[in-house]
């Protein structure tokens, strides 16, 4: 009975979070529109290129041109579901020592931030996901997969936020030992942006570049659920790659736990 | 013309109006709704060169709105300011030469680099002649006692060492006139004193005008001649500390501790005099509270003492504290008129 | 008081001001390593990706691998000047939505000179350094013709390149002013739009074209001078474009600056 209590208390204190995190976006009205816009600049500026670079040639790398404004599309869907302002809340509050704060409340930290993160990707995210599929749906010459596949797809993009969040996470806890968090975020985004196959698929790269972020989780943000997409792998190929998600999940998951413990440590020790 | 001259002075802000929880939320994505307020409505001032004015008033009556103005960073919605004969807002960075502000809760300090090195910005923004500025920053450091943390980072200092930095910052520059804005608020005892000796020497030295607001009356007894309150964007008094004192803090109230009082002997005696009214009436404590235009000290202490033995006493004059509150609560009302019927009443009692 | 003393005072305020913002961080000594280091991995993986994908076509549009480069590095190199000298544009925010500016405003300083001042990107470093290597590297790779006029051009381009970034980031920043919380990522939008200058224009559409040629010039930052260094254009006055821009684009900034700081001088905070 206890054990039951404390863990709707609990739930109502981490859902409570994401509902205040939804109504902060929402007052945020505009900076969610210009965020929004932001990421939509690039996807542009991708779709422009790689329409330059198709230009006269039937397939790259084993994709049509078809094949290849999907993939872009889905990873832009991908991406905007964590959002940069999601991501600057995170090392903000370790940035600006309000953690120390946090410290005092029953709340685990990560779980906390998942809310927060959690609430706002609804709306920003969702608001995305409106727009960009409708656009997909209306569209022509984009690639649409089965019924299996779709289902797959939509539970590889809910891991790949997963993925992200926990990635993410990490960078902002890695805010703890250096005092820059923008460098510590922009290193991130470079680094996720080449492995995790948004800038280019990952077919693209050179065998060796190829194996070497098969190996990174970066993959499981655009890579995977692209692929589910896009059917390159059949439905037990497809199982496989979301258990492959799910798996990188707990391994970024314990990782931010066990990063947290040891930062947590040295607060207390050294004092914020 | 008078040094600072403020006439028909008035400011208005839009405000948006929104509906607290999720709902709220999301209406106001799609219609707002704005709301006129007047901080600050039509106020007339004049100050003269080297006065100290209090501008004292509750939250939210218009001291920071009227400051910002007169130091030029807010534009006025209607109404002039003459400071020195400049317009502070149109004449800003001429204006800002001659004047000296600290923010009680911002600073003006860099955040990361010493003390010393702001004051030396300071020097090169100021255009501050080289021999001033040692002067000024070796008898600033002598009387603000800040000499054990010139070297330290604004960021680590305390409360009471930021505002004693701000404050020599403020002034670096001899400026005609310095604004202070809640200069010692959540600072203790000792650091308030210091603060208030630097502003009154420098306010005797070099005759820098100083207007003050504050919620710390202590720091209006020790530093102002004047007194000007605000409240709800409109001035309801302006006029000297002793007059206001003289007017309207006239009660006092005496603790006397006895040895064995007769109480009932004293009950007697208290009702024939006027207006004392007993706080405390015990065998040991007596406490008496009653106005001094209608009876005098001794008149009271004579009638304690003729009841029981008194072992000591000590008497509690209300500060500007006191009026204040009754001015804030709405009890009493600063204008001329009702104020000379109230002293035409104390003489009178004062003769009989 | 003439010109020339306060341009004079100009400048020795700013050194003043900067050579405190170099103290201040000089006090986070982990700080900036991270920073130039986050910057040049950006800037390397970038043309890593480009390297990937001219591993399997020859040109894009008609623009050689190193040309493409070239674009990109003057891109990051202007961003590096920018951090660098002039980070207190990004902050600008800050200081409206704390009420730090009105301290700015006490002073008998231009509050434009106190907010370019205002800060120090560490990283602009990297951001430079790799820039003039990738500079470097494409002037030499591609075959070029040589003139002594042609290198004086070469200078003033990437000078007014600077001050177009710089100008466009001021401009972007002065949002602030009316998009009043800590959020505001219009300034960041704004700067992704340089994203589309790293590649020649002549790929995207009309609209984007006006978009990056004369709404928000990043065009004049890289395609402009490549276009005039790699002899693609066919008029020899094409150089005279980026200069032009660049007065254009302060002009704008300080007007949008000015307007800004009379909303802000009338409604507080």
């Amino acid at each position: 009975m206890n054990a039951w209590l404390r863990l709707s208390r609990s739930w109502r204190a981490y859902s409570s979070l994401a509902t205040r995190s939804m109504q902060n976006t929402l007052a945020y009205r505009l900076s969610y529109v210009v965020n929004f816009a932001s990421s939509f600049v690039l996807l542009i500026a991708m779709y422009a290129l790689w329409n330059a670079i198709y230009a006269g040639r039937e397939e790259l790398a084993g994709m049509s041109w078809a094949q290849m404004k999907t993939y872009l599309i889905i990873s832009f869907i991908s991406n905007s579901l964590l959002s940069y302002y999601s991501e600057t809340r995170i090392s903000g509050k370790i940035l600006d020592g309000s953690v120390s704060a946090d410290l005092l409340k029953p709340l685990d930290f990560q779980k906390a931030r998942l809310a927060e993160t959690l609430g706002s990707t609804v709306i920003e995210g969702g608001l995305t996901v409106i727009i960009t599929a409708t656009v997909l749906a209306a569209a022509s010459g984009i690639f649409k997969p089965d019924f299996i596949h779709s289902l797959l797809f939509i539970l590889s993009v809910l891991a790949s936020l997963l993925v992200k969040f926990g990635i993410v996470y990490i960078a902002g806890l890695l805010c703890f030992w250096s005092t820059g968090s923008l460098g510590i975020v922009w290193a991130r985004m470079a680094v996720t942006s080449l492995f995790s196959g948004a800038l280019v698929p990952l077919s693209f790269f050179p065998s060796w570049l190829e194996k070497l972020s098969l190996v990174l989780p970066f993959q499981g943000i655009v890579h995977t659920p692209a692929s589910i997409y896009l059917e390159e792998v059949n439905v037990w190929g497809a199982l496989g790659l979301l258990a492959l998600q799910c798996a990188w999940v707990c391994v970024l998951w314990l990782c931010g736990k066990l990063m947290w413990s040891w930062a947590v440590r040295q607060i207390t020790i050294h004092g914020g | 013309m008078s040094f600072i001259e403020i006439r028909q002075l008035t400011k208005q802000f839009r405000q948006a109006v929104k509906e607290p929880g999720l709902a709220g939320a999301v209406k106001h994505l799609f219609s707002q709704k704005y709301v006129d307020k007047t901080a600050v409505a039509g106020i007339n001032l004049d100050i003269e060169e080297g006065e100290t004015v209090a501008y004292v008033g509750p939250n939210g009556a218009g001291k920071s709105t009227t400051i910002k103005m007169l130091t030029g960073i807010l534009v006025p919605s209607s109404g002039t300011i003459s400071v020195g004969g400049i317009d502070p807002y149109r004449n800003r960075m001429e204006n800002a030469r001659t004047i000296g502000a600290v923010f009680g809760q911002r600073t003006q300090l860099w955040w990361d680099i010493p003390i010393s090195e702001t004051f030396s910005l300071l020097k090169d923004i100021y255009e501050i002649p080289e021999p001033l500025y040692k002067r000024n920053l070796e008898q600033f450091i002598e009387l603000l006692g800040m000499k054990d943390f010139l070297h330290l980072t604004a960021r680590r200092l305390s409360l009471g060492q930021r505002m004693r930095a701000d404050l020599a910052a403020a002034l670096l520059h001899n400026p005609r006139t310095v604004y202070l804005d809640e200069p010692t608020i959540g600072l203790d005892i000792a650091v308030k004193q210091r603060i208030r000796e630097f502003i009154r020497a420098s306010n005797q030295e070099r005759g820098t005008t100083v207007m003050l607001t504050t919620h710390d009356l202590g720091d209006i007894e020790d530093l102002c001649s004047r007194l000007v309150i605000i409240d709800q964007g409109s001035l309801i008094y302006d006029g000297t500390l002793a007059a206001v004192k003289d007017r309207f803090a006239r009660e006092r109230v005496i603790h006397f501790q006895l040895e064995k009082a007769d109480l009932p002997a004293l009950r007697e005696a208290l009702d024939r005099m006027p207006k004392v009214t007993a706080e405390k009436l015990e065998r040991q404590h007596v406490s008496l509270r009653f106005d001094r235009f209608h009876i005098t000290a001794s008149e009271v202490a004579s009638a304690v003492m003729r009841c029981g033995e008194v072992i000591d006493f000590r008497i509690d004059e209300p500060g500007i504290e006191h009026v204040i509150k009754q001015v804030y609560e709405g009890r009493i009302s600063l204008d001329e008129q009702h104020a000379d019927k109230q002293t035409a009443a104390g003489t009178e009692a004062n003769r009989r | 008081m003439s010109i020339l003393r306060s341009t004079r005072r100009t400048l020795f305020l700013y050194r003043r001001l900067f050579s405190t913002q170099l103290k201040a961080i000089l006090e986070y000594q982990t700080d900036f390593f991270i920073m130039i280091i986050s910057a040049v991995l950006t800037q390397l993986l970038g043309i890593v990706f480009l390297w990937v994908v001219y591993n399997r076509i020859p040109d894009i549009n008609g623009w050689t691998f190193w040309e493409v480069v070239f674009m990109y590095a003057m891109i990051y190199l202007t961003e590096g000047f920018g951090a660098l000298f002039f980070e207190g544009t990004w902050r600008l925010g800050g200081l409206v939505n704390r009420g730090e500016l009105d301290v700015m405003l006490l002073r008998p300083v231009s509050p434009i000179l106190q907010v370019l001042a205002n800060g120090i990107g560490m990283n602009g470093i990297g951001n430079i350094v790799i820039g003039f290597i990738m500079i470097g590297q494409a002037l030499t790779k591609v075959d070029l013709h040589w003139s002594f006029g042609k290198l004086v051009i070469a200078i003033l381009l990437i000078i007014t390149a600077v001050a177009i970034r710089v100008s466009i980031n001021l401009a972007a920043n002065t949002s602030a002013f009316w998009i009043k919380n800590a959020g505001n990522a219009f300034p960041i939008m704004i700067h992704n739009l340089g994203e589309f200058a790293k590649y020649p224009i002549t790929i995207f559409s009309m609209g984007i074209q006006l978009l990056v040629a004369v709404l928000v010039p990043f065009a004049f930052v890289s395609f402009f001078p490549a276009y005039y260094l790699f002899d693609k254009s066919t008029s020899p006055w094409i150089w005279l474009a980026p200069p032009v821009a660049a007065i254009y684009c302060g002009a704008v900034a300080y007007l949008l600056f000015r307007i800004g700081l009379r909303k802000y001088e009338s409604a507080g905070n």
